[in-house]
């Protein structure tokens, strides 16, 4: 129905994917209200391409491909801002302006040690971790949402792998005291 | 298969991730090394500790008020247009066609320019030797070398000839 416009169609094929979407967005986004924003958009791009859509995907996979592609622009684009700013902030230090104590840390949000462990990733790694362990995906699904190969997805899951696990014996050791 | 290469394909077979035949490898090697079954069995424990921790993390969620007028926000998305591209192919992918295109053109005009200018100035367009040297014989004999130097500028011609021997020199 809502492939073939019908708009009301669209939350009861989306609803049972809100939670998941936003996590997801959330693991690949470290952050909150960047989280909400990449969802948001991500459903709103899924509900203007249903029309080409490809019914033999899987429709859960295809939201989160474009979810993933949504973190990862927003994500470019928020390098290019933190380096506009730590370089405008520089300038204004060099002038003798003193920069505002609470610049740059308006967004940042207290993230608990689980994420820290994710921040020790590259960003290839966090997304091929988030989906196959987090989201538990299956390696050919992984490579599919992301668009890359299988070899691709297996070499950055077990870097993935291997740095959270030294994350978890550096930053939690408790954890590993509890064995 | 050794410690080294079990340790290596470690974190892919401790989620199941691997081939059948390195699985098998795998399983042989870690059956029969008890430090590689040990460093295992810490990784599985670590990484479903991991697991356990993230899934019980709080993650956010959706006011029903923000779903609802998310929704609504798409539905008015598509009555505003058919005519509105599809941000998927439409508006992310046109930019990089079009621009695909303007550099295939330049290309296709400088190469089309530099074949219908024909070949470039031959011999006998080169400028003749300076007059100092006309005794140093005919002009095709005469070899020069200019030298600039970068931090003054100065430039110094060299002028050698058929045997590369110094013949003059000119600022």
């Amino acid at each position: 129905m809502v492939l073939s416009g019908r708009a009301e169609a669209f939350e009861p094929l989306v609803t049972p994917y809100r939670g998941p979407i936003l996590a997801l967005a959330y693991r690949l986004t470290r952050d909150r209200e960047d989280a909400r924003e990449v969802a948001q958009e991500a459903f709103l791009k899924a509900f203007r391409s249903l029309g080409r859509f490809d019914l033999s995907r899987s429709f859960r996979n295809w939201l989160f491909q474009i979810a993933a592609n949504e973190a990862r622009d927003r994500l470019r684009s928020a390098k290019r801002e933190r380096a506009a700013f730590e370089a405008a902030a520089r300038e204004g230090t060099a002038a003798g302006t003193a920069p505002a104590p609470e610049a740059g840390r308006e967004r940042r949000e207290t993230r608990s040690g689980i994420m820290r462990a994710l921040d020790a990733l590259g960003r290839r790694e966090r997304e091929v971790f988030v989906l196959r362990d987090l989201q538990e995906l299956d390696i050919r699904e992984t490579a599919r949402v992301l668009g890359c190969s299988s070899i691709s997805v297996r070499v950055n899951l077990s870097s993935a792998r291997r740095k959270i696990r030294e994350a978890i014996r550096r930053d939690f050791p408790h954890l590993e005291e509890q064995r | 298969m050794t410690c080294r290469k079990a340790c290596k394909l470690m974190p892919l077979f401790a989620g199941d991730d691997l081939g059948p035949r390195r699985t098998r490898a795998v399983r042989a090697h870690v059956g029969a090394c008890p430090a590689c079954r040990r460093e295992l069995e810490e990784l599985r424990e670590a990484l479903s500790r991991f697991k356990a921790a993230a899934t019980a993390e709080s993650v956010p969620d959706w006011s029903e008020g923000e779903w609802k007028a998310l929704m609504v926000r798409a539905a008015g998305g598509t009555a505003r247009g058919g005519a509105e591209k599809g941000a998927w192919g439409g508006r992310a992918l046109l930019p990089r066609w079009a621009a695909a295109s303007a550099l295939g053109a330049l290309i296709g005009l400088a190469v089309l320019s530099a074949l219908l200018r024909g070949p470039g100035p031959g011999p006998a367009d080169r400028p003749e030797p300076p007059l100092a040297l006309a005794d140093a014989g005919r002009a095709q004999d005469v070899v020069s070398m200019t030298m600039v130097s970068q931090e003054t500028g100065l430039q110094i011609v060299w002028f050698l000839d058929r045997n590369f021997d110094y013949k003059g020199e000119q600022e």
